[in-house]
């Protein structure tokens, strides 16, 4: 039909490059982000200056591999990468706020995309980064004892890439869970729950088969990429990428159907 | 321009919207009103593609909302249930929706200024009053600069400045040649902008209409006229629109061989040139007239979904038959 514009209307249209940088201003322009970010960041360096400080040769954790001992915060850094992930999507149905975005974005499927991306982006840059330093920081303090190690020693470098990998995928999972549960305090539930419990109580039940499935659930797939050496008990670093991929790519998935489907 | 054909929108069992066929033309403000509950902000919803019809679709600008590559540029909305993050600055919120359309910050600065939000907006929503926030809504609704603006409730909450300020950009929107839509349970907040009324109560529509239309077939402006000559009267007043409706004996109070007479399509002044000029004795001549708010209660009376002496809602769209037994 014929416009009855006043003025000719400038170019401006919807591309993906620009809904991952409206999910990116979205992101860093919230309070939220900044404390779980710094936090998930804190407690892998802390807990890591800590470890390296306290440890004696021959101790107790001398079993233990050099990249998980070193990085053993990240426990407690995915809490906070969790909780950030749900904030992401859920957080918006919270506040309304996905009724903008996807009136601004009616195809709606992009602004998940876009949130996964940038999420990822951003975790991958910063846990990889403070991997790296907390373990420079921890061998600074472990160069004297039967923990010393290098970067160039065999599986250093891969532990340290896995645990960032570790933490963005798991991180996906929780933010594909929020856009699906559409509830905050339902997906932090809902994965303390199924992830992080479910296994350890299937764990106890006495089956092989059991056992060998419960290898590829996220929590144990997560504790072998974060290893230089491999965990007993755990699949390889190969499988475990494949397996905790295929766990977030499932949920944004069943997420996506959702968002497409449902009504807002 | 907007249009609905045949929207429907259920859950389960309970219809919310039933069957709208409606368009909203440019260059006017088009009122879509109705009580509480009649099913306003879901069709609102289903324009913006936040709801799917259950049956039917709408189009703005010529097709799906979903469907056009910009659409920020063809219709601006402000919804009812905020939709902001409380923990963003306006202008971070604005940026961000700007971004996904690549509209430069000058723009975003534009519609905080339009809306009176400059000094407010690098604070966090959180601290802003429902004016405040409203303001922020119709900033966003401006972003793209659209043909097409989409309302919902603008004025609820609003102090009287804030009022007269959405009252002035719904004029002033129309004025520029846009397409207007804006809903409220207000009649009489309707009147004083709205050119074009859709009315719907319960999900269906009621009237799709003019303001001064409606008031007509609401049994609006008529003259009541109490004479002891009411043939006489009557066959004088030969326009082909008059209508007269006779009361034998109207008030106590009035002569025992006085007609009460309604009388529509003329107004009093040439009752009384007609009465004076064939010497018919009158004794009363009285403008009735139902205002508007009055004619939207006869409207909707039948769909009003929260009455309180109704026991038992039927969850069911209520027929006809229920509509004339409730009423």
């Amino acid at each position: 039909m014929t416009t009855t514009h006043p003025a000719a209307s400038p170019p401006y249209r919807i591309t993906p490059p620009r809904i991952l940088r409206a999910e990116w201003h979205k992101l860093r322009s919230l309070r939220s982000t900044w404390v779980t970010v710094i936090s998930a960041v804190v407690m892998v360096l802390g807990v890591g200056l800590i470890m390296g400080a306290t440890y004696t040769s021959g101790g107790g954790d001398s079993d233990v591999d050099t990249v998980v001992l070193s990085l053993y915060g990240s426990m407690l850094a995915q809490i906070f990468l969790v909780v950030l992930g749900i904030l992401m999507t859920a957080g918006e149905y919270a506040t309304g706020m996905i009724r903008s975005s996807l009136t601004a974005v009616p195809t709606r499927l992009p602004v998940l995309w876009a949130k996964a991306v940038v999420f990822a982006a951003t975790v991958f840059t910063v846990m990889l980064a403070t991997s790296v330093v907390t373990f420079a920081a921890a061998q600074a303090l472990l160069h004297d004892t039967d923990q010393a190690a290098s970067f160039t020693d065999p599986g250093i470098l891969r532990a340290l890439l896995g645990n960032a990998a570790a933490l963005t995928l798991m991180g996906l999972l929780a933010l594909g869970l929020g856009a699906l549960l559409r509830s905050v305090p339902g997906a932090i539930g809902a994965f303390i729950g199924g992830v992080m419990i479910l296994p350890e109580i299937l764990g106890m039940l006495p089956y092989d088969a059991v056992e060998r499935a419960i290898m590829y659930f996220p929590t144990q797939a997560a504790g072998a990429l974060g290893s230089a050496t491999p965990i007993p008990g755990t699949v390889s670093p190969g499988p475990a990428l494949f397996a905790l991929s295929l766990w977030a790519g499932t949920t944004l998935a069943a997420a996506a159907l959702a968002l497409k489907r449902r009504d807002v | 321009m907007i249009t609905a054909h045949g929207l429907t929108k259920r859950y389960g069992d309970r219809t919310v919207v039933q069957d709208l066929d409606f368009t909203v033309r440019p260059g006017t403000v088009t009122g879509f009103l109705g009580p509480n509950g009649a099913g306003k902000s879901t069709t609102m919803r289903m324009l913006l593609g936040l709801d799917t019809p259950t049956q039917g679709r709408s189009t703005v600008n010529g097709r799906s909302y979903a469907t056009h590559p910009a659409p920020l540029t063809q219709v601006g909305a402000l919804l009812e249930a905020r939709s902001v993050h409380p923990g963003r600055s306006a202008f971070n919120h604005l940026m961000a929706l700007a971004h996904t359309h690549g509209i430069p910050r000058r723009r975003v600065e534009e519609v905080i200024d339009l809306a009176g939000l400059t000094d407010a907006a690098h604070r966090r929503v959180k601290g802003y009053s429902l004016g405040m926030g409203q303001r922020l809504g119709v900033a966003a609704a401006f972003l793209g600069d659209p043909a097409t603006v989409i309302l919902d409730e603008p004025v609820n909450g609003l102090d009287p400045e804030g009022v007269l300020w959405i009252r002035t950009l719904l004029t002033s929107l129309a004025a520029e040649g846009r397409t207007v839509l804006v809903s409220s349970h207000l009649m009489s907040e309707m009147a004083l902008t709205a050119d074009h009324l859709i009315v719907i109560g319960r999900g269906r529509l009621l009237a799709d209409t003019t303001v001064a239309e409606l008031i007509r077939s609401a049994g609006g402006a008529s003259v009541r006229v109490v004479t002891p000559q009411p043939e006489a009267l009557k066959a004088h007043l030969t326009a082909p629109d008059v209508t007269f409706t006779v009361t034998p004996t109207p008030t106590p109070t009035s002569a025992p061989e006085a007609h009460e007479l309604r009388i529509r399509g003329v107004d009093a002044a040439h009752i009384g040139r007609v009465a004076a000029t064939h010497a018919i004795t009158l004794h009363e001549l009285t403008p009735q007239t139902v205002s508007l708010e009055q004619a939207f209660m006869d409207l909707t009376q039948e769909s009003v979904n929260h009455r309180p002496h109704r026991q038992h809602e039927p969850t069911a769209p209520a027929t006809g038959a229920d509509i004339g037994a409730a009423a």
